[in-house]
């Protein structure tokens, strides 16, 4: 045990021995433990940016809707069918479930705003605004004016679609819509607010009213709504709840569905596995690339000590023991390269995780699988890259040492010290 | 020469430098092969990424291209933001456009062209209403320009004689419970701002794969929309795709000499894809960005490979540099011997990084790398990725490699060579080791 020990301080203060190579081979395995760190790290913030805005932009993580609902989305297909439901019991039901943190009812119609000048198709969507804020948020923090009030003829309007009509916060519209019955409705509405989330197909082409006044609007009953949206604890946990509010509301209609975001949005499931399985791929890159420079270190502290090893061999050291010592510098060498390595990521990591830097100078928002992204530097933490980052680190050195700690345990003590 | 004499030589001093530094590399093979092969990694890998992010790149541009606006989109200014039917494009621009894209120089790169009236309005049968954006086309040009004809999945695309004939996204055929044959109705402004109503019957009903254009696109004949809006023949844009999106800034300069006046009148306005579709230009700046990202990183940890063993080599030949320095080589040709070293090994190892790269990419690859494995149908920024993707070898992206190869090499063997020239003769010389 005590030789056991004696071999590893050997190595370890072996590192000491040539101070500008140590720091030289840490460098690079410090830059490639921040790479690894930092491109995990950014991907999963993007990742993060796309589950958020999928799920709780304007969708929820969860939609309760008639199992025919969709893709149709067709104005008569209503929860519990053409008998609708009792829907504040329906959302004190979804409310009561554990997973779920706030649920909210929605109405959907298609329709035309016209201010007049010029006219634009529209969905028209029904929220019960309390509710919604807490589901979603593109009502939250209006571009301009205020949320409607019911029963005040108010509505709320994309910004694209409030330039094209030219229409602003107070102007009077006309909205035109197809109703229930069959007639074709019609009404002069006030533009209470204007929201913007930077996602076109909602700046361009939605607005919003409280339910009861689009239900009146568009003369469905009050007991007949198309849609609940429902905001997880966890949207990790998503799919659970999702089956759980699936069983539970047998109860209240047949036919009901709740599909979970996994289910509605399943390009930014793939996507999100997608980088993923990249992650390993940059690992794999990264440390193949510090292989050369850890081995090439490696080789040459082994090969201007060849003398040294040589006397010990002569003395009686097991060739083992040698070798073990080089393993041992080489992996001192990797527990120094993270101590580096973690002194600049970790702060790093942090500052870009609490305030995001701003890339919008860079690049502006675009979408993935429909979703929006948004220009800013936004680091996700992902505890398990960094172990793993760490103990493929570590191997990294371990294995580059192998052959020359083969070499230093192999060489031949006499003809090394007749060389002299 | 204070205190130095210097070295009278029969061949250039660089000569001698450069001999020196070359048989050097060649006595430390070991050292010179593991360093070799660090830059090879990275040489091939960097021509790796940058095919494949070249071809990927050039191949959503020309999906986004066909399935939306083209490389080029010629229309009034004010359409970009009030996409109205009041906003068409001028009739005389229209023919200068038309005559522009016929010169010579320019119709060698489009590969095709179509003017489009597009307008937005609500769409309604029976089931319900949607909002959609109705594009009207001259059905043989659209099919030349746009892959949407190849998309159809029921009924047929629009034919030369068709009248009050719509071709319709999948989603909106299933919102509004449509199928080949049937009937349905579309609203929209005319040209004097009233709303007029027009009965379409479906021809065919197509999958782009984009929700939001499976959503919301109804393509009508131009000759519906003529009579049904009274836009007197009028369009709203004329699409170009051209051959190669590298095409772009010529083309768009040309077009722009032939229209100069109308431009100067602020009656029209010549677009890129990148000013066409912001939301595209973004992304492909942020695939540039991540990709510039990987690379600087990669390229730090070799830097400290080679820095490491050029150091090395310059601490293991102490004697021999004070030796020659001894003897009348000056400091700054001792340097330029370390120099000349890193150099030689950088370059010499990238060159073959990026044949081989080249090489193998080509040759695993050159007929297109498949993900579709991995993934679905994956949209980006409103663009469906073609799932296999074909690398792409850019003159300019050799240029790009090898010079941060040199680049990065020499930066790493500045401090070492510096070293080198700075020795102690007397010291090192000093003790016999």
């Amino acid at each position: 045990m005590a030789a056991t020990t004696s071999w590893i301080r050997v190595g370890w203060r072996n590192i000491g021995r040539n101070p500008r190579r140590t720091a030289l081979t840490s460098g690079g395995l410090a830059v490639g433990y921040f790479a690894v760190v930092f491109m995990t790290g950014w991907t999963g913030g993007i990742n993060e940016e796309l589950i958020e805005n999928a799920t709780s932009l304007v969708g929820g993580q969860i939609e309760i809707h008639d199992g025919e609902y969709l893709p149709d989305r067709s104005l008569y297909d209503t929860i519990g069918g053409r008998d609708g439901v009792d829907v504040d019991a329906l959302l004190a039901a979804v409310d009561s479930d554990p997973g779920v943190a706030a649920s909210a009812p929605r109405v959907f119609a298609g329709g035309l705003v016209s201010s007049g000048e010029s006219t634009s198709a529209v969905v028209l969507l029904g929220v019960d605004v309390a509710r919604e804020t807490r589901v979603s948020r593109f009502l939250k923090r209006l571009k301009d004016g205020r949320t409607p009030v019911q029963g005040a003829s108010e509505f709320v309007l994309g910004a694209e679609t409030a330039r094209q009509l030219a229409v602003e916060t107070g102007d009077e519209v006309v909205l035109v819509a197809p109703g229930a019955d069959g007639s074709l409705a019609n009404g002069l509405y006030t533009l209470a607010g204007v929201f913007e989330t930077g996602l076109t197909e909602l700046d361009n082409g939605l607005a919003v009213m409280p339910i009861t006044d689009l239900q009146e609007f568009i003369v469905l009953p009050e007991n007949r709504i198309h849609e609940i949206a429902v905001a997880a604890l966890k949207p990790a946990e998503a799919d659970a709840t999702a089956t759980r509010l699936e069983a539970m509301l047998v109860e209240f209609a047949t036919g009901i569905d709740a599909a979970p975001w996994t289910e509605l949005h399943p390009a930014v499931v793939d996507y999100v596995g997608l980088s993923e399985s990249v992650h390993w791929i940059i690992l794999a890159i990264v440390f193949t690339i510090a292989v050369f420079g850890v081995a090439n270190t490696m080789l040459l502290a082994t090969f201007e000590r060849r003398r040294e090893f040589a006397v010990m061999l002569a003395l009686g050291a097991p060739p083992l023991a040698i070798a073990g010592a080089v393993v041992t510098e080489a992996l001192a060498i990797g527990v120094v390269s993270l101590a580096a390595g973690a002194l600049f990521t970790y702060p790093l990591m942090i500052w870009w995780h609490i305030a995001p830097p701003d890339l919008s100078w860079l690049y502006g928002s675009t979408t993935l699988a429909g979703v929006l992204i948004t220009p800013s530097l936004r680091i996700a933490y992902d505890v398990s890259t960094w172990f793993s980052a760490t103990a493929v680190l570590l191997l990294t050195t371990v294995l580059a040492a192998l052959y020359p700690a083969l070499r230093a345990a192999m060489i031949s003590p006499a003809d090394t010290l007749s060389g002299l | 020469m204070a205190g130095r004499s210097t070295l009278y030589l029969r061949e250039p001093a660089w000569r001698v430098s450069a001999k020196l530094a070359l048989r050097s590399l060649r006595l430390n093979v070991r050292r010179t092969i593991l360093t070799a092969a660090a830059m090879i990694l990275g040489g091939g890998l960097l021509i790796f990424g940058f095919s494949l992010t070249d071809g990927g790149q050039e191949m959503w541009i020309r999906e986004a291209a066909r399935m939306g606006t083209g490389h080029i989109v010629v229309e009034r200014p004010e359409f970009r933001t009030a996409p109205r039917i009041e906003n068409r494009l001028p009739r005389e621009v229209h023919d200068v456009v038309t005559r522009a894209l016929a010169a010579p120089a320019v119709a060698s790169r489009v590969m095709a062209a179509s003017a489009r009236l597009s307008v937005s309005g609500l769409a309604s049968s029976t089931a319900g209403a949607r909002p959609v954006r109705i594009t009207a086309v001259v059905p043989e040009a659209e099919a030349g320009l746009s892959t949407l004809d190849t998309k159809v999945v029921s009924g047929r695309y629009l034919g030369p004689d068709d009248d009050a004939r719509a071709v319709i996204g999948e989603r909106l055929a299933a919102s509004l419970r449509l199928e080949p044959g049937s009937k349905f109705v579309v609203q929209s402004e005319d040209a004097t701002g009233e709303i007029a109503s027009q009965l379409l019957r479906v021809a065919g009903i197509f999958r782009s794969g984009v929700s939001e254009v499976d959503q919301t696109t109804v393509q009508v004949p131009l000759r519906t929309a003529d009579s049904w809006l009274g836009a007197g023949n009028g369009v709203t844009n004329v699409n170009v795709v051209l051959l190669h999106s590298s095409m772009v800034p010529e083309t768009v300069d040309a077009l722009e000499e032939a229209l100069a006046a109308n431009i100067l009148e602020g009656d029209v306005a010549v677009l890129d894809w990148k000013m066409a579709n912001p939301a595209l230009a973004s992304a492909i700046a942020l695939d540039d960005f991540s990709g510039s990202i990987v690379r600087v990183l990669l390229f730090a940890i070799i830097a400290f490979g080679i820095m490491n063993t050029v150091l090395m080599s310059v601490l293991h030949r102490h004697r021999e540099f004070g030796i020659l320095q001894a003897i009348g080589m000056s400091p700054g040709q001792t340097g330029v011997i370390v120099l000349i070293e890193g150099m030689v090994l950088t370059f010499l190892s990238g060159f073959i990084g990026v044949g081989l790269g080249s090489f193998l990419t080509w040759y695993f690859f050159g007929d297109g790398l498949d993900f579709s494995g991995a993934m679905d149908e994956m949209t980006f920024s409103g663009i469906l990725l073609e799932p296999i993707i074909v690398p792409e070898f850019r003159l300019g992206r050799y240029l790009q490699a090898l010079g941060f190869i040199l680049v990065v090499g020499t930066i790493s063997s500045i401090y070492p060579a510096v070293r080198a020239a700075n020795i102690d003769v007397t010291e090192v010389l000093k003790f016999d080791r």
